[in-house]
């Protein structure tokens, strides 16, 4: 089991369960839910609430690989590692930057380490080599100016985009920096996994 | 309202081969992309698969960039017939024009998410009629409702005239809507209390368009994109009319197209022009018109005018004056030129004019504006001077509310003649014409009776009435809201909402009973004490107009609810079908009116349903930039319906206005006033309607008229207005992101974690000197917002000029405040702040002076001052879940 960065998960779930009240979020199940359905083999990530009883506190189920990605000491602020996520099929070039500020989802001891899918999730341009270093941004995209803001979970600037870009989800153990989930659909697939 | 929280999905249903496709256009902004629905039922889980045999794409997933991917956005669960289905909506991949290819901006992009749905923040959609009974909006029949509507209507036009009954309603929520309520409003109640959703009275946007003969969506998009140099007022298109920059400007400035900018704030489309070779006239609010004189001297100080063009296309005195269509008498450009303040007898007359201004100055325009004097040498050669081999560039002008709604009149003078001079106005890739908002949904079913306004100015004619006045003299007894929020979307909104308190809630009549005809004779004994009744027609509760002091609530139904007619910016006419059940008893607009009215009296509302409308309407369009009235001739002829004949084009529509030709086919219009277009040799046969405006301009003679454009006629606003010790200019524009599509946005999970609240972009400087950083809440407030308070009767030529107003107390100096978020950034002029133009929460005009542009009656929203100042942190300063601060002109 592995811990996630609680500011992550209050960015996903809202800090009160306000996602799983609005109904929005269909991977969120009960815990009571997921004992049911245990057997998965898959990373499986439990996320207490304060304040919410233990049979409603949902979880963040994911059967995303967990990979290696970098080691944290070889990463320097503004110098984007490219790396694939979740598997090495189309649109899964990512990008992780040492931002050199906070930043939410952030990893490392300046929870400044961030990684996003690179496909814009406009019209599938492509988003590599487009890293603003001052102002932590990806973009403009080539195809239609879109602009991302990598301190803010990839929401976007200003541009086009239908959902923020993807945010890979971090995780170190000691000096290896891990890619173990995502957030949001990448470009061109109708489903992270499944193609 | 629920939670509009934003979770990002990680898959999403594909459409099965089988599942129904729509073609429909999107509901928001002018430029109005082509879209497909594919609807299937949820019943039976047959969702399609990721190969292309599987789908109703007929394509494999993961797709190719620009291919038919699908954004967890773009899907959702509707009604159909009393059935849950699935529905994804995505701009049309198969579209010709207009957004080829299936591009779209990120509102259409996301359009799916405004369809109803309770399990989303849509939940809030108004299912039934309501009246106010204790206070509060109860559920009713529709028959309660109209029966209450219907009876104090008619006692209020009785009692108290026509004049009492107010209308504030959309002018674009498509034809058929419009055409109802217009014919129910103008037609038959003939109140001239009327007007539309962004102006206070029923006056043309442009005035100096109209009187230079210009139509303001002339244009076709090919055009803009034809243009060498393209000078772009008031507007970045890239964030409000984002497939006509993207998919037409930007690729031209790619191939060397020269844009110009003149704008107070950069942004994406203006960084991408300066990264590509273009320029930002970076003006400060209100210096247009000095600017646009100058560029025009330098072209004409160095005889760069199009001399061909105008020899042959503009009016001289005799021309200018003639005839009873667009001279000098009983037309509503007639009272500004008897003053002389206007007309020229041609182009050498007003060359000696601009000429013998000291504001028109190059180095004097540029110190008024503020801006880098070169920048006007620069701009005048660029867009006139000959090339070297003696061709001339070929120039376009657009512009839009920035430049508009900041001197309507003046602004809009001086643009017309700077583009005559340089041969903008009839040619493919030489044209002239507005931007556009929002689509042009307007076909009138009835004339505005002018004679009945009280707004009489120096002259001889009258001019439509100030709703907004007429209503704080609490004139309207009955204000019938349609489809807009009436108080925010006005300036000076603050005092107008306390007038509107006064005139409802506050008034002792008020509702306290289940009685239908002790409601009745409560609101009755309401209007004849002087207050206002309120029946509001949305389909949202809007606070405070719903909300608040609505008495009745009528809900109604809107996009992909009922079918529809609607044309773009370019003119081109489509059909919006209906593919999904209307929530709860919710009815389109033209039926509300319809019920209404026949309750009322009126005959000729016999209607069964939108189609019924539209053909009755037809006729109506005759002559207007919209003629389609052929497309119903074509129709009758193929024994189909209006409806049935317009679907037939699909998402490529056809362009207004409309002829046929003598096979009975259907040719639409590329452009208006096309000079180099040849009419068909047989002449107007059969139903053909051949307008002036296919091949001429829009005056008596068909030539343009060159006016002047006089800088005083403002000045003493602007000179009053401009900042003072502390102040800033406050301005107000639209942002990509929410445009055109506020009401849905509120609800639009993605939106609202983009943009909150309502914020202010100011520029680093102010920032620093109030100890302001990004992401702190400001208090932006005034103590000085002009309201002006009267009707008068003009009767000296400076009656309404802002000095005399202010001088003879009829300028009421009120206060307002706003909370936003400040973002801190370069891109803003020095002096100016810069907020979203309708956050209905936080208005921004509140801080905008209420006082019309005293040539034309249109207000200029852009216009206001203010102080700003530190309240805090807002909570999106430390997380990183809502907002950005990042710079947005990043190229």
């Amino acid at each position: 089991m592995s811990e996630l960065d609680p500011k992550i998960v209050a960015a996903i779930n809202g800090e009160n369960g306000e996602a799983q009240k609005a109904g929005t979020r269909k991977c969120l199940m009960s815990r009571r839910q997921f004992l049911l359905t245990s057997g998965l083999t898959t990373t499986v990530v439990m996320v207490g609430i304060p304040g919410m009883s233990e049979a409603e506190t949902p979880a963040v189920v994911s059967t995303y690989p967990r990979k290696f990605i970098a080691k944290l000491s070889d990463l320097k602020t503004d110098e984007p590692f490219d790396f694939e996520y979740p598997d090495e099929g189309q649109f899964a070039e990512s990008i992780l930057v040492k931002l050199g500020q906070k930043a939410g989802g952030g990893i490392g001891p300046d929870q400044d380490i961030v990684a996003f899918n690179y496909t814009c999730t406009h019209q599938g341009g492509p988003l590599q080599g487009t890293y603003q270093a001052a102002d932590k941004a990806l973009g403009p995209c080539p195809l239609h100016l879109t602009t991302f803001d990598l301190t803010r979970h990839g929401i976007f600037i200003a541009g086009q985009a239908y959902q923020s870009l993807p945010q890979v989800l971090l995780e170190v153990d000691g000096d290896d920096v891990y890619a173990v989930g995502m957030f949001g659909l990448i470009y061109g697939r109708f489903d992270n996994l499944q193609g | 309202m629920s939670t509009p929280y934003y979770v990002p999905e990680e898959s999403v249903p594909l459409p099965p081969v089988d599942a129904d496709v729509i073609s429909t256009a999107c509901d928001y902004c002018i430029v109005a992309c082509g879209y497909k629905v594919y609807r299937w039922p949820v019943r039976g889980g047959h969702n399609g698969g990721p190969m292309a045999d599987q789908n109703a794409f007929g394509e494999d997933f993961p797709v190719n960039p620009l291919g038919p991917w699908i954004a967890p956005n773009q899907h959702n669960i509707v009604l159909h017939n009393g059935e849950p289905h699935h529905v994804v909506i995505i701009p049309d991949k198969d579209a010709e024009f207009v957004n080829p290819m299936g591009n779209s901006s990120i509102r259409g992009g996301a359009i799916a998410q405004k369809v109803y749905n309770p399990q989303t923040p849509t939940r809030d959609r108004l299912k039934s009629p309501m009246v106010r009974m204790f206070g509060v909006l109860m559920p009713v029949t529709w028959d309660f409702a109209l029966d209450i509507a219907a009876e104090v209507g008619n006692y209020v036009l009785r009692k108290h005239g026509t004049n009492a009954y107010g209308v504030k309603t959309f002018s674009y929520g498509y034809m058929e809507n419009t055409y109802a309520i217009t014919k129910y409003a103008l037609g038959n109640v003939n109140t001239a209390n009327f007007t539309f959703h962004d102006t206070p009275s029923d006056v043309t946007s442009t005035p100096g368009f109209r009187d230079a003969g210009f139509d303001n969506f002339g244009p076709s998009y090919d055009d803009w994109a034809e243009a060498d140099t393209l000078m772009m007022c008031g507007t970045d298109p890239y964030e409000t009319k984002t497939i006509l920059f993207t998919d037409h400007i930007m690729p031209a400035i790619q191939n060397g197209q020269k844009a110009i900018f003149m704008v107070p704030r950069r942004s994406t489309g203006t960084a991408f022009a300066e990264k590509n070779g273009g320029m930002v006239l970076d003006i400060q609010p209100g210096t247009d018109l000095p600017v646009v004189l100058a560029i025009a001297r330098v072209i004409v100080e160095n005889g760069w005018q199009d001399d061909e063009w105008i020899e042959k296309w503009v009016n001289n005195k005799w021309e200018s004056s003639s005839g009873f269509g667009q001279g000098t008498r009983n037309t509503p450009w007639q009272w500004r030129t008897t003053w002389g303040k206007f007309q020229t007898k041609g182009f050498e007359d007003w060359k000696e004019w601009l000429l013998a201004q000291d504001y028109s100055v190059p180095e004097k325009a540029a110190e008024i504006a503020q801006i880098d004097v070169q920048k006007i040498y620069t701009a005048a050669e660029w867009m006139a001077k000959p090339k070297a081999d003696g061709t001339r560039p070929k120039t376009s002008i657009m512009i839009e509310k920035g430049f508009y709604w900041s001197n309507n009149t003046g602004n809009t003078q001086a643009i017309s003649a700077l583009g005559i001079a340089v041969g903008a106005g009839g040619r493919p890739g030489q044209v002239i014409g507005r931007a556009g908002g929002h689509q042009r949904g307007g076909l009138r079913g009835g004339g505005y009776p002018r004679n009945k306004s009280p707004e009489k100015l120096p002259g001889r004619r009258r001019r439509a009435m100030d709703t907004d006045r007429y209503f704080m003299a609490g004139h309207t007894r009955l204000a019938h809201v349609i489809g807009t929020t009436w108080v925010q979307a006005m300036c000076g909104s603050q005092s107008l909402q306390a007038k509107f308190e006064e005139q409802t809630v506050r008034n002792p009549h008020q509702v306290m009973s289940f009685d239908k005809q002790e409601i009745i004779d409560t609101l009755k004994a309401r209007a004849d004490s002087g207050g206002t009744v309120v029946w509001d027609q949305d389909i949202y509760l809007v606070d405070p107009i719903g909300a608040r002091y609505a008495d009745i609530v009528f809900p109604a139904s809107g996009w992909g609810e009922d079918t529809f007619t609607r044309a773009n910016g370019e003119r081109r006419l489509r059909l919006y079908p209906k593919f999904y059940d209307a929530p709860g008893e919710a009815k389109p607009d033209w039926w509300i009116i319809a019920q209404l009215s026949k309750k009322m009296g009126f005959e000729g509302f016999d209607w069964k349903n939108s189609n019924d409308v539209i053909e009755e309407g037809a006729r109506h369009s005759r002559g207007s930039r919209k003629d389609f009235n052929m497309v119903l001739v074509a129709a009758r002829r193929e024994g189909k319906t209006l409806h049935e004949k317009l679907g037939e084009f699909g998402t490529n529509g056809i362009q207004g206005p409309v002829l046929m030709l003598e096979d009975g086919s259907l040719e639409g219009t590329k452009r208006l006033h096309d000079t180099t277009r040849k009419l068909p040799e047989t002449g107007p046969s059969a139903g053909n309607m051949f307008n002036k405006k296919l091949t001429h301009f829009n005056t008596q003679t068909g030539k343009c008229n060159i006016q002047k454009a006089p800088w005083d006629l403002f000045s003493s606003y602007w000179e009053w207005l401009k900042p003072r010790e502390g102040e800033i200019w406050i301005s107000s524009g639209r942002i990509n992101e929410r445009w055109q599509s506020g009401y849905d946005d509120r609800r639009r999970p993605y939106i609202v974690q983009r943009w909150p609240e309502n914020w202010i972009e100011i520029h680093p400087s102010v920032a620093e000197a109030r100890g302001i950083e990004s992401g702190d809440y400001v208090q932006v407030y005034s103590d000085r917002i002009p309201v002006q308070t009267d009707t008068i009767v003009g009767v000296e030529g400076s009656d309404f000029d802002f000095d005399s107003l202010l001088k003879n107390g009829h300028i009421e100096l009120t206060k307002a405040s706003i909370t936003a978020v400040a973002i801190v950034t370069p891109a803003v002029k020095e002096n100016l702040g810069y907020m979203d133009f309708l956050h209905t929460s936080q208005p921004a005009n509140a801080l905008s002076g209420r006082v019309v542009d005293w040539i034309s009656g249109n207000y200029n929203y852009k216009m206001g001052v203010g102080m700003v100042r530190k309240m805090g942190e807002s909570p999106y300063k430390s997380q990183f879940r809502s907002m950005s601060f990042a710079r947005r002109d990043i190229a």
